[in-house]
């Protein structure tokens, strides 16, 4: 044997192919970010004709090399026509200046180890069609640039830029903006858009006396002050977030259902809107809250409940692919308006977003999973109980983790006892359906797990001929049952001793071979015994490392890219039905006890990244049963450019905020200011605020949007300076009222020559009837409470359960936006359930009673008990009209009089009318 | 006093429209706006009005069916037990089926006759189990898919599919759908309704709205409940009589004309102002509907005597009142789902509702309702030919199937399907479709092409994309199609 085929032989055993993760991260960590950024220019299917025919982006390419032959030869740094290349002993590559010489000495080692390469059955092309430079000129990837500020015509109107910008759109139409609403308008206007609540009356009739411009702004720092800014603009950004309190698990109802820790990402970003935590900041809090507290010293522990942002979507049956997709959607939707979940199955049919740039993503949320036990974010003691529930819930918790620990170790190690089983059953039978990522199904105990045997039939359609260990595989399933016999010992007998692990042709020719499944069995019998032998020799402590042949075999039947390992926190997919049932009851025990004991104290859902870090690939038409090119974890292409790096940071989720808040990046900060300025003036700038892509309208005021977003930037990303900068506009405190002559210009305002009217919404709704009848219980955060029900629920509507799986019908009849996906905006319909509500629920008819209770304090006449309920209800006098009108209305009637349990008096009859009125459910 | 009409001057805008309805939901409207102006080519869908999402609205082409009722045998009831008999099984009862078992979701074993007899009815001569011998009588009307398949042998996987078009994301059912498609006759009354006594598995979200409007969804209505009252949420006013609240609400309306004065350009305030009105009439009419005793002796007895046939009475009752999209689940969880002693469960079932299903085609037929209701009757897969293995402590007479989603049979009925035909094949043992073979999402596409839409066309615009009931699938099945 030469000197060189011994170096080949070593170099072939020490190859470590698809299945040695060490080699394949090597090469993902140090070569192919170069070979991305450095070579594909010219040497990939990114160019028509590839420079000297090499391409550099398959394996396949890499292998056979072009015009001058092979450019790697494995194993063999100094035979290889790459290695001389970059280091300019050849040709002289890349010819704009020589790589480093550290990475060179990264290639040479690379070709060392044996050039591993996981880019088997790539698609030849990185991006199939789309058309980049094109792509980017569409207005929201173009980059954010200030405005200038127009001259307008009644340049004393427009104080502001904001009103510089509306102006001059309105002069160009020949419109003119509206007066500035009435004091009282305008300050019932101000708390429902920042509190969400109606002033009182007495708040009223102070501004009423000062309506400069100074005491306006003196509210609205008030406003902004106050706790429930905080309610109610998280409210807003619940919507984004999908926010639900329960599980959406079958059979699994009220209560029961509830995560119980789900309402402190409530709280934090209620919490976070009234601290003005900047919204960059508040983003990568959500994606990376974990890493963020690795990193900072100073992190706040609280700030961990962040993550719920990720973590509280629905569950899918806890299908983890679709748990992924949720994720990507509600943060490529909700933080980029982009909608990335279109290309799980295909590259976008309208935008630059291929399915590369899709699993990209997956490949950084399939990284993280939920901890076995989440964190706690405060000290027990904090909580009464709380010391006792912990120690109460030890015990449970451990047998939770033993139950995993065992269940773990017993489906691995049955899994790879059993590999000939499945060998055979690969060969044997053709492949069942269930067999592809079948989550949900029921495994039947002591049966094979179609969901392995799944994974071993890809396992073998992927082995390439240079294998070791598989490489005859492909040749031995070509046989045909006739001709079996002679064509396995042909087979055996032409290979090359030095292309094979030597352990597996001497299996082979030891075994009589007549069958494909005596070929399977041959191979899963040595792999199980080297399995049980690496097994035992663990218990012992003189054991020697294993030969570099029995290294390879345990590779494949233990190594993390083995059909037979999965991921600790996925072992419940693989659990047979009565293991099963019996984890899922012990996880809800341990999540009833926290929802029943308000002693639990209040625990983060994080997320946490996985050891053994995913690697994504491609999944062709969508199906894990089909998985083809890698991908690195990195950003999306279209706003971070072609030679984009993977991201360094474990799975990538901190990068992957730093990428969404990068200041060069065009969207998060017009997406933020438009969802911001629709829940101002009631109409977004962009009409889909969470879609920026080529099927949307385009901005109905781009310099507004891009002045917006510069501003935010400039305010170090204040939500608080944005309000300040729009409710101070003249635009924004414009009347409502109608004027023909603009309507007819404008029927649609879109210019905003005066100010949307806007129905209250189901918050606004259920929290102004209670603060009127001075019902409002105005306590701060905490467990959700149950307010569909329980008619006397007087905390505000954002604390209610706001349950997923079966949304009350009281949330669904006030256009409630859907937890089921992050929501864009909510519709607003106009139903007969509404009225029915208004009518005869339990609810209203409490307020009625206690606003008729509340205007009878202190015995007035009935002149001035109407005169009460006008104060209360509306913050305004009544009319002498409609005194009248309330009197004899209270007055005409012989019934109702007196207040028995079943019949509402008249006066209780009459205040439940004006909760029901246009002017309470309006705001001009 | 009689309720002001819409003024046409109050219309919205078509931005405005679109604006207050979110982007999907005007998406629709926009196909029916363009439509109006000569943009889109023809047959598009008529509009939907926001302040009256439920207002009726005409559907792609001129169709025979208004209104689905869907009975459904939740749980999954046996093909070669009711309406796909395979003699062949007698053959070999206790033996291994020759072709083998497929995959379920639990272990099955030896070949399980059936337990009942099949006799052949009407002109058609097609055959039906003894348990559903009153159905049998109308088979002449039945359009008997035989050869239905779905993706998976789990309850809550394949109730969500027969319903919403998936297994696991959350879809609109296709009772939303339809509702979103077409509103309904009769906006006192809920577009969709869902009755069961109890819950199915999979619960809400096999009549939700998921990403429509929450107006679409269908409205559960548990039938455990026999007072009207409870059926509905806030129906009923517990403390007022129906003068009084007439009174009350003359006053809210005079209040709100005061306020509408000075913004009469506004359609919004009108438009709730309608809606009182509306829900004053609904309470009359919902309580009416689902009040059946207010039927006449005979035609209750005709229907029996069991939460089945109430249900099935009421549906009938909201049908004739102009509900879209009635669906009647025959119990609370999966009662069909038998995977022991399936003669006696089967027996059980069918004798709760063969009678009340009789009496609901005669009805209709006699009420001129059968051709313009599509009845769709099957559960949400069918059941294994083998026998259900490691039951400890089962005779061998108890013997139940496994659920089996690889064949199974529903029937159609009115509504423009041919009857007393029958569709499609399962293998000699009844296991698997093999002929013709529909879909869940093929039986969507044609349940909504019997109702007048396209199911490709028939969208709804979502995190940037065009969603349909049937996602990328589903063809219609022209041959069920009289």
């Amino acid at each position: 044997m030469s000197v060189t085929s011994i170096a080949l032989l070593t170099a072939l055993l020490a190859q470590p192919k698809t299945s040695d993760s060490a080699g394949v991260d090597f090469f993902e960590t140090n070569i192919r970010p170069v070979l991305v950024q450095r070579c594909y220019k010219c040497h990939s299917n990114a160019t028509k004709a590839p420079k000297g025919a090499l391409r550099l982006d398959t394996r396949v390419g890499i292998r056979q090399g072009g015009d001058s032959g092979p450019a790697v030869t494995p194993g063999v740094p100094d035979e290889s026509l790459l290695l001389a290349a970059i280091r300019y002993e050849s040709l002289e590559m890349p010819p704009e200046g020589q790589l480093d010489a550290d990475v060179i000495a990264d290639f040479e080692r690379w070709i060392q180890l044996g050039a591993p390469d996981p880019r088997d059955n790539e698609p030849t092309t990185e991006t199939s069609n789309i058309d980049y430079s094109a792509a980017r000129r569409h207005w929201a990837y173009q980059p954010i640039q200030k405005p200038e500020l127009p001259d307008v015509r009644d340049s004393a109107w427009a104080r502001s830029p904001i009103d510089r910008l509306i102006a001059s759109r309105l002069d160009t139409a020949g419109l003119t903006p509206s007066p500035r609403a009435d004091p009282r308008t305008l300050i019932r206007r101000l708390y429902y858009d920042l509190v969400g609540l109606p002033p009182t009356f007495e708040e009223v009739e102070t501004f009423v006396s000062d309506p400069s411009q100074q005491a306006f702004e003196r509210v609205i720092d008030r406003l902004l002050d106050s706790p429930h800014y905080g309610e109610r603009w998280g409210r807003h950004w619940l919507d984004v977030a999908r926010y639900a309190d329960t599980k959406d698990l079958v059979l699994l109802y009220g209560t029961d259902a509830l995560r119980p820790y789900a309402y402190t990402y409530r709280d934090y970003v209620i919490k976070s809107f009234n601290s003005d935590l900047p919204y960059n900041r508040f983003i990568e809090e959500q994606l990376a809250a974990d890493r963020l507290a690795k990193i900072e010293a100073d992190f706040p522990r609280e700030s961990l409940a962040a993550m719920g942002f990720l973590t509280l979507g629905r569950m899918f049956d806890n299908n983890p692919h679709d748990i992924y997709d949720d994720r990507i959607d509600t943060v490529s939707r909700g933080l980029l308006a982009l909608t990335v979940s279109c290309a799980r199955c295909h590259d976008h049919k309208y935008d630059a977003i291929p399915t590369q740039d899709y699993y990209s993503l997956y490949g950084v949320f399939a990284s993280a999973a939920r901890p076995l036990e989440l964190p706690l974010i405060d000290e027990p003691k904090n909580t009464p109980g709380g010391v006792e529930f912990i120690e109460k819930s030890a015990k449970l918790r451990e047998e939770f983790r033993k139950f995993l620990d065992e269940q773990y170790e017993k489906i691995g190690d049955t899994a790879r006892m059993r590999v000939s089983d499945y060998l055979v059953k690969v060969v044997d039978d053709p492949p069942d359906p269930l067999e592809q990522a079948v989550f949900f199904m029921s495994l039947i105990p002591g049966r094979l797990k179609p969901p392995i045997v799944g994974r071993w039939r890809r396992h073998l359609a992927q082995v390439s001929e240079d294998d070791p260990v598989f490489g005859l595989w492909p040749k031995f399933m070509q046989l045909s049952a006739e001709e079996f016999e002679g064509g396995a010992n042909d087979l055996i007998a032409k290979t090359d001793p030095g292309q094979i692990n030597p352990l597996v042709l001497n299996a082979l020719k030891e075994s009589k071979l007549s069958t494909q499944a005596e070929v399977a069995q041959a191979y899963g019998e040595l792999l199980r015994d080297a399995y049980v032998t690496s097994k035992e020799s663990s218990t012992t402590s003189t054991a020697e490392p294993p030969d570099d042949a029995t290294a390879q075999l345990l590779t494949v039947i233990t190594g993390p890219r083995s059909p037979t390992w999965f991921q600790k926190s996925k072992t419940y997919l693989l659990m047979d039905r009565p293991d099963r049932d019996a984890y899922h009851s012990k996880e809800r025990e341990i999540d009833k006890l926290a929802i029943y004991d308000k002693g639990a104290p209040p625990r983060a859902m994080v997320l946490v990244d996985v050891p053994g870090l995913y690697d994504p690939r491609v999944f062709r038409r969508g199906d894990p049963g089909r998985p083809g090119q890698r991908v690195p974890r990195r950003f999306l292409r279209i706003l971070a450019g072609k030679d984009r790096q993977p991201f360094p940071d474990g799975g990538g989720r901190l990068d992957l905020a730093r990428a969404v808040t990068a200041p060069d990046n065009p969207l998060t900060a017009r997406v933020i200011v438009n969802r911001v300025w629709m829940h101002h003036f009631g109409e977004p700038l962009v009409s889909t605020p969470s879609d920026f892509g080529t099927r949307s309208e385009p901005p109905s005021h781009p310099k507004l949007l891009d002045y917006l977003a510069s501003y935010l930037g400039e305010t170090r990303w204040s939500l608080k300076a944005l309000h300040r900068l729009i409710l101070q506009s003249r635009t924004w405190q414009q009347a409502s009222f109608d004027r023909p002559s603009m309507r007819e210009k404008d029927p649609d305002n879109e210019l905003l020559w005066r100010t949307h009217r806007r129905r209250l919404d189901l918050e606004a709704m259920r929290d102004t009837l209670l603060a009127v009848s001075g019902r409002l219980d105005r306590t701060l955060f905490g467990r959700p409470v149950d307010i569909a029900e329980n008619p006397d629920n007087r905390r505000r509507t954002v604390y209610g359960i706001v349950d997923r799986q079966n949304l009350p019908a009281l949330f669904r009849s006030f256009d409630f936006a859907s937890p089921d996906a992050s929501a864009a905006r909510r519709t607003e319909t106009t139903v007969p359930q509404q009225a029915l509500f208004g009518l005869n629920s339990p609810f209203v008819i409490a307020q009625a009673k206690a606003l008729a209770t509340r205007s009878a304090i202190g015995n007035p006449t009935p002149k001035k008990r109407v005169d009460a309920l006008y104060r209360t209800a509306f913050a305004r006098r009544p009319t002498a009209v409609e005194v009248d009108r309330a009197l004899r209305f209270v007055a005409d009637a012989n019934l109702g009089q007196e207040e028995t349990e079943t019949k509402l008096t008249t006066w209780q009859q009459l205040a439940q009318i004006l909760l029901l009125t246009n002017e309470l459910m309006f705001v001009d | 006093m009689t309720a002001p009409q819409f003024d046409p001057t109050h219309k919205l805008t078509r931005r405005q429209l679109l604006r207050r309805a979110g982007t999907g939901l005007g998406m629709l409207g926009l196909a029916g706006l363009l439509h109006e102006e000569n943009l889109l080519a023809a047959k598009s869908s008529s509009p939907v009005d926001p302040s009256r999402p439920l207002a009726a609205r005409t559907p792609h082409f001129r169709a025979k069916a208004k209104h689905i009722i869907h009975i459904y045998l939740n749980g999954g009831p046996s093909q070669v037990d009711t309406f796909d008999p395979k003699p062949l099984l007698d053959k070999y009862a206790g033996k291994e089926l020759p072709s083998g078992n497929l995959s379920t979701e639990r272990l099955t074993g030896a070949a399980l006759a059936s337990p009942f007899k099949f006799r052949r009815y009407g002109k058609s001569g097609l055959p039906v189990s003894e348990i559903f011998a009153k159905t049998a009588q109308h088979i002449d009307d039945l359009c008997v898919i035989r050869s239905m398949y779905a993706n998976t042998p789990n309850h809550e996987q394949s109730m969500r599919l027969m319903n919403c078009g998936d297994e696991r994301l959350a879809r609109p059912s296709y009772g939303a759908w339809l509702t979103y498609g077409m509103g309904t006759e009769n906006e006192n009354l809920p577009g969709f309704i869902a009755m069961c006594p109890g819950l199915p598995v999979s619960d809400v979200s096999n009549w939700r709205a998921a990403f429509l409007p929450g107006i679409y969804q269908g409205t559960h209505i548990n039938t455990k409940q026999t007072r009207v009252e409870d059926l509905i949420d806030n129906i009923q006013n517990e403390h007022l009589s129906r003068p009084e609240q007439r009174r009350q609400l003359d006053l809210l309306v005079e209040l709100n004309r005061d306020h509408q004065k000075s913004r009469a350009e506004d359609a919004a305030l009108e438009a709730r102002i309608q809606s009182f009105e509306l829900a004053y009439r609904m309470q009359m009419s919902a309580t009416d509907a689902f009040d059946v005793e207010r039927e006449p002796q005979h035609v209750r007895d005709r229907y029996g005597n069991s939460v089945q046939a109430r249900q099935l009475l009421i549906a009938r009752r909201l049908i004739e009142r102009g509900v879209r999209v009635v669906q009647l689940y025959h119990g609370d969880v999966q009662p069909w789902d038998s995977h022991s002693n399936i003669k006696k469960r089967h027996t059980d079932c069918a004798a709760a509702c063969d009678q009340g299903i009789a009496a609901l085609l005669s009805d209709l037929k006699e009420r001129g309702l059968f051709d313009e209701t599509l009845v769709l009757c099957g559960g949400e897969f069918g059941r294994t030919p083998a026998a259900e293995l490691n039951q400890p402590g089962i005779a061998s007479d108890g013997r139940g199937r496994d659920h089996n989603h690889w064949g199974f049979s529903v029937w159609l009925a009115g509504g423009g399907v041919k009857g007393g035909y029958v569709h499609g094949a399962t293998d000699d043992f009844g296991y698997k479709a093999i002929q013709d073979r529909v879909h869940v999402h093929d039986l969507h596409a044609t349940m909504l092409h019997l109702l007048g839409f396209d199911h490709e066309r028939l969208t709804y615009r979502h995190a940037g994309r065009d969603f349909r009931l049937t996602d990328v699938h589903g063809k219609v099945v022209h041959d069920l199609i009289a």
